[in-house]
């Protein structure tokens, strides 16, 4: 999973061959790599790539503004509660 | 320049591949018009239900962004005729708004019956914006590949004010009228959420800042806004879910009074500074920075592709670099 997202957020949004590096851990919003739009379409590709449905009081940067955060947020949505 | 044979991006959009049928990489990771149409029924009900909670909370159920563009438009006409909302329309005058379009604006407003308020912030400040934005690298790759540095300065202003009027005057939904080529489906409708306006406000805010000083601070939230965290609005795009055609559009919103300006370029229907922000990107970047919006539409069926490529790659009206250029004091 880590690596899916690590793709999406290169091909998407580093444009893969663009020698950027990216720690899993660098926010994403601080490193100017996505802005308010680009999170919002992050939120589609992972309801899409996963299965899951992300709810408005999820949106925060908590659980989506570093891999890191990304992969420990889908890991706990596909567990069911 | 090579361009894809099924949309309308060129070779030299960000990190496009093409394959051996000329189609690039975005159409061939298209999900296809069925699956669209799908998210779009669910977001309409999604909406649906949010206008049924939001009705009668407070002395306006929505407020709208509003431009006097066509999508603004229609997009309050529709809020109004088909959902009876009670709405405040909020213009935000960049300095550049085409006469025609506040004739347009004034007529539709009072046809329809809504109240407008119009936020004018002082030119020398939104000069020092667009002018510092053209020259400086202060957006991602990924925010260039959507709109051009100059569009995006100025709509970042537009939503913050937006957001801020909406927080204080205690308005459950606000509306935008994005095509559905700006913004995807998923997001058309969406609480706002504090933490992460917070941490987007500081993304935006940090950079336009260092370059034309702290006045800009005037257009964004306080910690005043930000204590008002159950005053937070959904924010809404309607013509994500809605059936668009430009030419439909066109027609409806002139029976309000509305006419199409023409001193603008083939892409506003409202802003005189859209045309040197867009020359002002091609020159930079290499691509148009309509030129995604106008693909995905092309993509998912709401417009000809030969439109598409009018709109984009076609002759521009002569003369409006140098009103913009002028008014800039280039």
């Amino acid at each position: 999973m880590r690596d899916e997202v690590r793709d999406f957020i290169f091909k998407n949004f580093l444009f893969d061959d663009s020698g950027d590096s990216l720690n899993d851990s660098d926010s994403f919003l601080e490193k100017g790599i996505i802005d308010s739009t680009g999170m919002l379409e992050l939120v589609a590709f992972l309801e899409e790539k996963y299965g899951i449905r992300i709810e408005d009081d999820e949106l925060v940067p908590e659980n989506l503004d570093s891999v890191e955060r990304l992969v420990q947020f889908i890991s706990r949505k596909k567990v069911p509660s | 320049m090579k361009i894809c044979s099924r949309c309308i991006l060129p070779d030299t959009f960000p990190g496009i591949k093409f394959d051996e049928h000329g189609v690039c990489s975005h159409c061939a990771d298209f999900k296809g018009i069925e699956a669209l149409n799908e998210h779009k029924r669910e977001y309409e009900k999604k909406f649906l239900d949010l206008v049924g909670q939001s009705r009668e909370k407070g002395a306006y159920d929505c407020m709208i962004a509003y431009s006097g563009g066509k999508d603004s438009t229609y997009t309050l006409k529709v809020l109004k005729e088909r959902y009876n909302l009670r709405i405040l329309a909020l213009t935000i005058d960049n300095g550049f708004i085409s006469e025609r379009a506040f004739k347009n604006m004034c007529s539709v407003s009072e046809n329809l019956g809504v109240d407008h308020l119009i936020f004018r912030p002082r030119f020398d400040l939104m000069k020092k914006v667009f002018l510092k934005s053209s020259e400086n690298d202060i957006y991602s790759k990924k925010t260039l590949e959507r709109a051009s540095t100059i569009c995006t300065s100025c709509i970042g202003i537009v939503k913050f004010v937006t957001l801020k009027t909406a927080i204080e005057k205690s308005v459950p939904l606000i509306a935008y009228g994005w095509s559905p080529g700006q913004a995807p489906v998923q997001s058309s409708v969406m609480k706002v959420n504090p933490q992460l306006i917070r941490a987007t406000q500081a993304a935006t805010l940090g950079p336009l800042s260092k370059l034309v000083g702290d006045e800009v601070n005037a257009y964004f939230l306080t910690e005043d806004h930000f204590a008002l965290a159950d005053r937070f609005p959904h924010n809404v795009h309607p013509l994500a879910f809605l059936d668009y055609n430009e030419e439909r559009i066109i027609k409806e919103i002139g029976q309000i009074g509305w006419e199409e300006p023409d001193d603008t370029d083939s892409n506003s229907t409202n802003c005189l500074l859209n045309a040197y922000a867009n020359d002002v990107h091609i020159k930079r970047f290499g691509f148009h920075p309509y030129v995604w919006e106008i693909a995905n539409m092309v993509r998912s069926g709401v417009m000809d592709r030969e439109d598409g490529y009018k709109k984009i790659y076609g002759e521009q009206p002569s003369g409006l670099l140098t009103v913009a250029k002028k008014r800039l004091g280039i």
